[in-house]
């Protein structure tokens, strides 16, 4: 679908890329890597000739693109970066109907991609159409960024660093759902990013640079138990098996496990408590209130007044999770288990210490 | 603390203070003619009744700025602000009778001039006003009556004959056709010059924005200029123009001399062309590199970058850059009048060489009247060019 051959970008003497060649191929991931100034955005932007390469050439569609003119080529390919670029001057839709716009689709058409790409995005068409980018938060613009490159519904998408600027938390939903997102549509995606967490939960191959050159171009997998050399092995670093939990979802490992209303006695709790230490408390709409402790049941008149750590957001992880999430939030918290909720706070089961080490020693295998 | 307590205002209280003591000083002065001496009036030798409305007035003004204006001071901002308006309204008739009292069937050669004590007065009720105007943001019934009623009331006694008998509009009424004429060619050299800026200006900006090479040498010759004192610069272009029209008669037939209308467009257009360069550059540099990047990157060709994304994000930075040459403008152009380019500075300077002070508040006054108006219609239409999205509202 995209192929770079020999590609070479100089500034004068300096060389930002050298010699460059990959393949993505159609519906495909890949996730350009490496650390600051080894010319990953660089070569991002020679594909829709942002950057104009000083040599090489490159393929989309078996087409050179430097015999299309730039901006056709670039309405054929989504483009989101890293500051969003939201035009504050106008709305969420017409931001979203700039491609569309140019390229000349009827008033209903737009209209209704819009609807259909904010409701991709989980947003609210009807709230979020008419607002400016200055009244959004910051995931939300990197959403609207997103859907803005969808807009044309164009078969490439290139991103740079779309989910930077945003805190850890939001960062997590939006890898959720790009990747919900790109199960459905298959685009083929070149996605810049420092984040090796990040690159090795999205990619379908991973492609290292160092230096404006290409280290190693393979899965993730093959990239953490078997890098090219020292570079990428020190890249990657020595935690490479937590690493490698970053693309293991909860899903497959949620178990039931105990809960009681919130509303429950005092002595149901303690009943439920004898067969193990906890249990998680859940409202009567069965969402995730928190835990109780068999030892923070004593001299209490109600569950409601034993119950421990409330907040959902800080104990529970989503089931779109990795399992690295989940491990990592079991360590915060100094839990052995943390529960596993969907979308709605619900509580859905939980995962364990024990599932994180026997998923674990099933890869090594 | 205690301020918040007390809820003062200490710009209406310096406004009160200052009307305060317009008492002690003389309202009219009484001249046989136009040149000699005269005789100082104050305000407790005029009609009784007005000068003690005046002094309730202002105590009245001084007493309100001192408290109630804590959260919810509105009402106190429409009582002071209307309340100092009153005493303009008042100022006025006060003035205007008494000068018809006091030229009465006496000889044509009489003057009655306004003395220290009404501008005073006229000072400390703006400041008022200008206090109650701040406050009143967002209401803009009560705003609009605090900020018009004096004038409009103004404008009525123009209109009916109030002020007739103050020398000012004695100065005036025997030059009418005159002093239209040189408020035309004011507004001509006005709206001449900073259109010629806005022509040139806004090129240069972008021009400075697009290549590094250019930036430099057009901020230096912009900033030079600018230091210019404006009576130099106006002189320093008779020689060269004089030069020119000599040497090549057909442009002296297109009106281009070493004096007059010519040289004075070309000083005031170099004068308001540094706003102008400055705000169109700073406007078009504060756009989101990031938005221009994006619109690149979906297939946008520069001129669609420029005109959909980069042009209405400039707009309100480079229209605030022709309001300031605008207003700068108004004023200088008053200096034009030395070369011989006419225009209201005329009745400055010849007020000056026959130390008429009448005859220069002529000029003077519909200066300042001019550049406030200018200010205004510049700020409304600042407002309206100001994309949604991007003012103060979404934040």
């Amino acid at each position: 679908m995209i192929r770079l051959e020999k590609v070479t970008k100089s500034y004068g003497v300096t060389v930002a890329v050298s010699e460059l060649s990959l393949e993505v191929n159609q519906g495909e991931v890949c996730m350009l890597i490496g650390p600051s100034g080894c010319g990953k955005t660089t070569t991002l932007r020679m594909v829709n000739r942002l950057t104009e390469p000083t040599s090489g050439r490159i393929f989309v569609d078996g087409q050179d693109t430097a015999h299309v003119r730039p901006e056709q080529l670039r309405r054929s390919m989504g483009y989101a970066i890293q500051g969003v670029g939201l035009f504050p001057h106008m709305t969420v839709s017409k931001n979203i109907a700039v491609v569309p716009h140019l390229l000349s689709w009827e008033k209903e058409r737009i209209a209704q991609r819009i609807e259909e790409l904010l409701s991709l995005v989980g947003l609210n068409p009807a709230e979020y159409a008419g607002k400016y980018p200055g009244q959004l938060s910051g995931g939300e613009a990197q959403r609207i960024g997103v859907a803005r490159a969808l807009a044309a519904d164009p078969p490439i998408l290139l991103m740079d660093e779309p989910f930077g600027a945003v805190d850890p938390m939001t960062r997590e939903r939006l890898q959720a759902q790009f990747l919900r997102i790109q199960r459905s549509l298959k685009k083929t995606v070149i996605m810049v990013t420092h984040d090796l967490d990040e690159a090795i939960r999205l990619a379908d191959r991973i492609a290292i640079m160092e230096a404006g050159r290409l280290v190693q171009h393979d899965t993730p997998e093959a990239v953490l138990s078997r890098p090219r050399n020292k570079f990428v092995h020190d890249f990657v670093g020595t935690d490479r098996a937590l690493k490698r939990l970053s693309r293991i979802s909860v899903s497959g490992f949620v178990r039931q496990s105990p809960s009681i209303s919130i509303s429950a006695s005092v002595e149901e709790a303690a009943a439920a408590c004898v067969r193990r230490r906890w249990v998680w408390v859940v409202d009567e709409n069965q969402r995730l209130r928190g835990w109780i402790d068999r030892d923070s049941l004593h001299e209490v008149a109600s569950v409601r007044e034993s119950i421990v750590a409330t907040d959902p957001e800080v104990i529970a992880v989503a089931e779109t999770a990795t399992l690295r999430e989940a491990l990592s939030r079991m360590l915060g918290q100094g839990l052995r288990s943390v529960p596993v909720v969907d979308d709605r706070g619900r509580l859905l089961g939980e995962v364990t210490v024990t599932d994180v080490e026997n998923a674990t020693a099933a890869r090594e295998a | 603390m205690a301020q918040r307590l007390l809820g003062r205002n200490n710009v209406a209280l310096v406004g009160s203070v200052i009307g305060l003591s317009s008492l002690f000083f003389s309202w009219l002065t009484l001249r046989p003619n136009r040149l000699a001496a005269g005789t100082h009036i104050s305000l407790w030798d005029s009609a009784g009744w007005a000068a003690t409305a005046i002094i309730i007035l202002w105590l009245a003004c001084l007493v309100s700025s001192l408290s109630g204006w804590g959260k919810s001071g509105n009402r106190r901002a429409i009582y002071l602000g209307m309340t100092a308006n009153i005493i303009v309204v008042v100022a006025l008739v006060l003035v205007g009778l008494t000068a018809t009292l006091l030229v009465g069937d006496q000889s044509p050669l009489l003057r009655v001039s306004l003395g220290a004590g009404f501008w005073i007065t006229l000072a400390g009720a703006y400041i008022a006003i200008f206090a109650a105007r701040e406050r009143l943001r967002g209401r803009g019934a009560w705003r609009n009556a605090v900020s018009w009623t004096a004038l409009a009331a103004f404008g009525i006694f123009l209109i009916t004959g109030l002020l007739q008998n103050l020398s000012i509009w004695q100065e005036f009424s025997g030059r009418e056709s005159r002093f239209l004429q040189e408020l035309g060619q004011h507004l001509f050299l006005l709206g001449g010059s900073v259109a010629t800026g806005v022509l040139l200006g806004i090129p240069l900006g972008i021009w400075a924005v697009r290549s590094k090479g250019a930036e430099r040498p057009i901020f230096f010759i912009a900033n030079i200029t600018q230091t210019v004192p404006s009576l130099a610069l106006f002189g320093f272009l008779i020689p060269p123009l004089s030069a020119l029209s000599f040497a090549f008669p057909a442009l002296r037939e297109l009106g281009i001399r070493g004096v007059g209308t010519t040289p004075a467009l070309i000083a005031l257009t170099i004068y308001s062309l540094l706003p102008i360069v400055r705000n169109t550059y700073v406007g078009l540099r504060q756009v989101d590199p990031a938005a221009v990047d994006a619109g690149l990157g979906m297939g946008m060709s520069g001129f669609q970058i420029f005109r959909k994304i980069e042009a209405p994000l400039a707009a309100p930075l480079v229209l605030q850059g022709v309001r300031i040459a605008s207003v700068q403008v108004v004023g200088l152009v008053a200096v034009a009048a030395l070369i011989g380019a006419g225009g209201l500075g005329w009745f400055i300077f010849q007020g000056i060489g026959q130390a008429a002070p009448d005859l220069i508040l002529l000029g003077a006054i519909p200066i300042i009247a001019l550049a406030l108006m200018v200010d205004a219609v510049m700020r409304a239409v600042v407002r309206l060019a100001t994309p949604k999205g991007t003012g103060k509202e979404s934040q």
